[in-house]
């Protein structure tokens, strides 16, 4: 009956898993929606801006021009933001809604090693998806604003780091978009809390803090994912004075991965304990 | 280590309903062992906590020598199909049996080969959500088998399969059995289980009501639903069974056939040459396994629907 003679090398192991998990990614539509929606805004949007937005006069702060270029290459962001966490989301839940999640956990009784894989696996295409895609948008625009006498060395850290900084963030965002799915089980449970966190939120703080005039509220919304995460793709413009705590491209960074980490954590632990 | 499943005190609460309550058996290697119940009994609840899925109240179960989690090639110990469609709709039968392979690195051939075993091949490429119950119910038995496990655990089995679907799942049942492997299957179907097992566990709101082979336990059901049967033929029938006098039931068949409960065929042999009845045919008939779970069960099912016979 048995033609194939199992290898005494058949045995678990995260190498395997994360191909497993690479294979699972890749054989779902929802992916390639996802992944074509990113690119597509990406690209798109640093086109579209590259073309469409003027250039400063000579006599301008290079702020002004760097800043300028910055903001075309991660206007696409807020949106790619929101598909990327749909993507997280599904990835996981589609799996407890189907049922799928008891072949996995069949597969891998222990899980934390194919929820791990899985959050690589869907962590690094993000992150090499965006990249990319970010980059061609970034080298198209640059030529587009170079044609309109711009002069932008895309080398220059300022301008280079909050655009490698963008790919960071929504690669963080997919991860607490997963965390946040593995958490709650549910696609539209998932998908309404991390919308919720990273559109209503913000907007809910900052209405009360404005109204009641209470700084800590603003303090307290610097450090939602959105906003934290902010501090990765934004130009770091001299001489702005803000109020209340202020976070810098690395503190944000540091806040949002520490978010990031809490929510996986507990989703993690809940996750290996409970019943499918 | 011998391919065994040791349940002891399995028992899980969901609140304050107990749906396994301190279930304990053990399933030993080279036979087939039916899980019987009703649906609502905690078969699946049991196998889930066995596979490692549900974590018990309290009690253990292991396989193997060892809990499900414990095992770095859990794939290549235990083969389970733990309801249809526990696959992504969205992914084609060929990835799935990829990816499950992948994690244990086993080889691309064998998921041919599953394919090919399961018939599946011809859906293969085409995507889960579309499979009939039976084409599912196909493609987790095919998962189940990619490990060439030692133990095979199948939830209702052959709920959705064709007559042919069915036979070769008692024909892969009693194969692996007959290969030395561990082969545990439920079924609220008694007659399937008539036909495949060589034991029997059976389980009623969560209790183990029975745990024997299976002729002991048909034999058992007999005696609890009133003794032997034999189908008489005989031109004379009113004499006989005035004969054999009012411990027997009588009941005329289609056939022209009488079935006699009660006494067995040499009793009423005897009394049929006493009184000099010529028999044209006198066949015992084993009590059916389904009437032997009907007496045992009668108390302990959960749902029943009304007037359904």
């Amino acid at each position: 009956m048995t033609a194939t003679t199992m290898p005494d090398s058949v045995r678990l192991g995260f190498g395997r898993l994360l191909r497993s998990e690479w294979i699972k990614l890749r054989s779902i539509r929802s992916t390639w929606w996802c992944y074509a929606i990113l690119v597509a805004v990406t690209v798109g949007l640093a086109t579209l801006l590259g073309s469409a937005v003027g250039v400063p006069g000579p006599d301008d702060p290079t702020d002004a021009l760097y800043g300028g270029f910055v903001s075309i290459n991660t206007a696409s962001v807020s949106l790619t933001a929101l598909v990327v966490g749909v993507l997280g989301v599904l990835i996981i839940t589609g799996e407890y809604g189907t049922g799928q999640v008891r072949s996995t956990f069949t597969a891998d009784p222990r899980r934390t090693g194919v929820i791990l894989a899985k959050a690589t696996v869907l962590a690094v295409t993000t992150f090499v998806v965006s990249i990319v895609s970010t980059w061609i948008g970034v080298l198209l625009s640059a030529a587009l604003q170079s044609a309109k006498g711009a002069d932008i060395v895309i080398g220059d850290p300022s301008v280079f780091l909050p655009i490698l900084g963008s790919s960071v963030y929504v690669t963080l965002l997919a991860l607490l978009a997963y965390g946040i799915g593995l958490l709650l089980r549910s696609s539209a449970g998932g998908i309404a809390v991390t919308v919720g966190i990273l559109l209503v939120l913000p907007i809910v703080l900052s209405g009360i803090g404005n109204i009641m005039a209470q700084q800590w509220v603003l303090d307290i919304a610097k450090f939602l994912p959105d906003s934290a995460g902010g501090q990765l793709y934004s130009y770091s413009y001299t001489g702005v004075q803000q109020d209340g705590v202020v976070l810098n491209g690395w503190g944000g960074f540091a806040v949002l991965a520490a978010e990031v980490m809490a929510v996986g954590a507990l989703a993690l632990t809940v996750a290996r304990r409970r019943d499918v | 280590m011998a391919a065994v499943i040791e349940v002891e005190h399995l028992t899980k609460q969901y609140g304050p309903k107990t749906a396994v309550d301190d279930v304990s058996f053990v399933v030993r290697p080279g036979s087939v062992t039916g899980f019987l119940g009703p649906n609502g009994a905690g078969k699946s609840t049991t196998m889930r906590m066995i596979m490692g899925l549900d974590r018990p109240t309290a009690g253990r179960a292991t396989v193997n020598g060892q809990p499900y989690r414990t095992f770095r090639d859990p794939l290549r110990q235990v083969g389970a199909l733990l309801e249809a469609k526990a696959v992504h709709q969205g992914r084609s039968a060929y990835n799935h049996l990829l990816a499950l392979a992948a994690t244990h690195g086993i080889p691309k051939s064998r998921v041919h080969e599953v394919i090919d075993m399961t018939g599946l091949e011809s859906v293969a490429k085409k995507r889960v959500g579309g499979f009939s119950l039976g084409m599912g119910q196909r493609l987790g038995i095919a998962a189940a088998l990619l490990g060439d496990p030692k133990t095979l655990i199948l939830d209702e089995p052959v709920n959705g399969l064709d007559p042919d679907g069915v036979l070769w799942v008692r024909q892969l049942a009693r194969r692996m059995a007959a290969d030395g492997r561990t082969v545990f299957l439920s079924s609220h179907l008694m007659s399937e289980m008539a036909q495949t097992a060589d034991r029997v566990v059976v389980l009623g709101r969560g209790k183990v009501l029975a745990d024997a082979p299976i002729q002991e336990f048909v034999a058992g059901g007999a005696a609890n639903g009133g003794g032997s049967r034999v189908v008489v033929r005989t031109p004379a029938p009113d004499q006989l069974f005035q004969a054999i006098g009012p411990n027997a039931s009588i009941t005329p068949r289609e056939d022209g056939t009488f079935l006699v409960v009660g006494p067995d065929a040499v009793t009423v042999g005897n009394i049929a040459a006493q009184v000099g009845v010529p028999l044209h045919e006198l066949t015992p008939v084993g009590a059916s396994l389904e009437e032997a779970y009907m007496a045992l069960t009668r108390d302990d099912v959960e749902y029943r629907s009304e007037g359904t016979r």
